[in-house]
């Protein structure tokens, strides 16, 4: 996971400091503190149950990981904007359920189905936008009615049946290992990851998005078309949604109605997590590519580690919880001392 | 009368009789008495959802929590009957006392760190659901009192259900709270303007403290209300409980901007919301469809309040 640490480093560079004052600050950031907890938590779990590092348990890990921070992405990418996406669970189940019908009851082959439920997510996502920039209402109520709407509509249509006959190689992608424990899907990550932080600091609209989140009035006054761009954030949210809900289908090897839970509501605490845990400012803004990758990888660690330790999958919920609130009161205190130590 | 059309909520009332006649017209037993006794129950159980929502809205928050809350009140309340074997009064008083609990927690955590309710009381839903789930493991407690059950059951007079008396008080309450009483005067100041109000000599702080906790024994109290109902304590209870509690004070009239409380509005939003669920019941259509009309129904109070502002703005432009 080299290339994430180098995009954490890269990201605090844009701060012109001198070369000790620069690692001090690289020893504060987000991304050291996760890599730190993910090290820690790796190390006792591996002492206190040693079938934590075999091969099917990080095996099994990859692949939840590598779902979880999309998901995570999935919602990084609107909290730029200042805003949310509830429906990013009701929006990927609907773009995979399309693409289950035009394998099935259209016979079309794999890769199109795969356009298909891509554009099918970012159609959803346009809507969002769309609703979100010509009501002025803020997204919270905008998206919890979408996401009633999207999870009805393919209900109704599907009449909640899941669509199991896939091509086999759905499956078998789930299933592979690159050199016997290592999950493809991390490999699907890793280049979405890398995809998204190229266009973040590359990118005009990259640029675009993070100056209409930090300060929408300003950003139009600078010629930015923010209505436009906000919408783009959303189609793009609509896309990660999928491609997490295309991964997933290829974990289970059918695509199932309830694989996000009702209304997709089971993904809002990846969705979320990931991203706070990484560091992303709810007021928007501001992002962390890798921070909500390693926010992703701990949470994952997390879970599976607690669970490796018979502790009940109910309280795994109620720690995951914990760790959220943790999360944010750390991130707190952390701004506080800093704030505190310019002062001085 | 004139005072009457201006209300804010008369558009509602309005939406709300003609709803109502056309139902009656095309299917008569839409005035049954048994189909108007299972309406107005489950208006009584969803607006005690949806005020323990609306007076986190009136702060300018949101309270994700209100179904976990809910819930583990709800497990707790049947669990402490079938397990402990308490009397149902002090089962009720301990259901009470963890919503109250859970409610101070989360109004504690929101003032103390200035961190949005939204992400707080999203950890909290986890952290009180995950309960929830581990003490039950997620089974059902069968156990309940039958003085309970009764009271789930039994009507008061006419098709109006026993369960509905403990709502009408709350909401008798809640006006006299927000009308009469200095705490209710804080809440609508703070929503309104957190910093205005401080210089006014408000400790936003326990206003905010105190408006969760209003809220977490609204939902307590909901969530037993569902185990009289259910006569069982599922541990789901709460789990859907989310579109609603947005959804009725959305139509009422609320956009989440905070400051201000329509109680008559927030009602008139339950109303139509159990109405059309129970239109759908009697013409056979498909209750997913009852998802889509939710939705159908938020984005359509938005347009109804977009249109409004509109037209406010075009008068203002023309009188200047």
């Amino acid at each position: 996971m080299s290339q994430n640490e180098a995009f954490g480093i890269a990201d605090i560079q844009h701060e012109p400091d001198n070369a000790t004052r620069s690692w001090r600050r690289l020893l504060l950031t987000n991304e050291f503190g996760l890599i730190l907890l993910i090290v820690a938590f790796t190390a006792i779990f591996a002492i206190l149950a040693p079938a934590f590092l075999s091969r099917f348990s990080l095996f099994a890990m990859g692949r939840t990981m590598a779902i979880d921070i999309v998901i995570g992405l999935s919602m990084m990418v609107v909290i730029v904007t200042g805003g949310l996406n509830l429906s990013v669970g009701a929006t990927a189940v609907c773009a995979v359920m399309f693409a289950g019908w035009l394998i099935e009851a259209m016979g079309l082959p794999l890769p199109v189905a795969i356009l298909g439920a891509l554009a099918m997510g970012a159609g959803l996502g346009w809507i969002n936008g769309m609703v979100i920039v010509k009501s002025g209402i803020h997204s919270f109520i905008i998206t919890l009615a979408t996401m009633s709407i999207f999870f009805g509509v393919m209900i109704f249509l599907t009449r909640a049946e899941a669509f199991r006959a896939l091509p086999p190689e759905v499956a078998a992608f789930g299933k592979a290992k690159i050199g016997g424990y290592l999950s493809p899907l991390l490999l699907v990550t890793v280049v979405v990851a890398l995809a998204l932080a190229y266009l973040y600091r590359y990118t005009a609209l990259g640029r675009r998005m993070l100056a209409a989140g930090a300060s929408p009035a300003a950003a139009e006054l600078s010629g930015i078309r923010v209505n436009r761009t906000f919408v783009a954030c959303h189609v793009l949210s609509g896309l990660l949604a999928t491609v997490a809900g295309l991964m997933l289908t290829a974990r289970t090897g059918a695509a199932i109605p309830s694989m996000a839970g009702h209304l997709g509501q089971d993904w809002l605490l990846p969705a979320f997590l990931a991203p706070v845990l990484g560091g992303t400012l709810l007021s928007g803004g501001r992002v962390a590519v890798a921070g909500t990758f390693l926010g992703g990888a701990l949470v994952t660690v997390l879970s599976a580690g607690l669970l490796l330790m018979q502790v009940g999958e109910f309280w795994v919920k109620a720690v995951l919880g914990l760790l959220l609130l943790l999360a944010v009161f750390a991130d707190k205190g952390r701004r506080v001392w800093l704030a505190k130590r310019k002062m001085a | 009368m004139t005072r009457l059309f201006k209300q804010d909520w008369f558009g509602l009332l309005a939406v709300v009789v003609v709803a109502c006649a056309v139902i009656t017209v095309l299917k008569p037993a839409f005035l049954s008495s048994y189909n108007l006794q299972i309406l107005l129950a489950s208006i009584a159980i969803n607006a005690m959802i949806v005020f323990s929502q609306a007076i986190i809205i009136a702060i300018g928050q949101m309270n994700l929590s209100i179904g976990a809350i809910g819930g583990l009140a709800a497990i707790s309340f049947a669990g402490a009957m079938e397990v402990w074997g308490l009397p149902v009064p002090l089962a009720a008083a301990l259901g009470l006392a963890i919503g109250l609990g859970a409610g101070l927690l989360n109004g504690w955590l929101v003032a103390v760190s200035g961190i949005s309710a939204f992400i707080i009381t999203l950890a909290t839903l986890y952290i009180f659901n995950g309960i929830t789930l581990g003490i039950t493991e997620a089974q059902p407690f069968y156990g309940i009192a039958e003085s309970v059950k009764t009271f789930g059951d039994a009507i008061l007079i006419g098709p109006i259900p026993m369960i509905a008396m403990p709502t009408v008080l709350v909401i008798a309450a809640m006006i006299w709270m927000l009308t009469r009483m200095r705490i209710g005067r804080h809440i609508l100041a703070v929503g309104g303007n957190a910093h205005a109000a401080e210089l006014g000599g408000v400790s936003a702080q326990r206003t905010v403290i105190w408006a969760h906790a209003i809220s977490g024994v609204l939902a307590a109290l909901a969530g037993m209300i569902v185990v009289a109902r259910l006569q069982i304590g599922q541990p789901t209870i709460g789990n859907d409980w989310l579109i609603t509690s947005f959804a009725a004070p959305v139509i009422g009239g609320a956009l989440l901007q905070g400051g201000h409380l329509s109680v008559i509005g927030t009602l008139l939003g339950v109303v139509i919301i159990a109405i059309i669920t129970q239109g759908l019941v009697l013409f056979g259509v498909d209750p997913f469809a009852m998802q889509i009309a939710l939705g159908g129904l938020i984005l359509w109070a938005v347009a109804i309040d977009r249109t409004r502002s509109w037209r406010a703005e075009r008068n203002r432009v023309k009188i200047a």
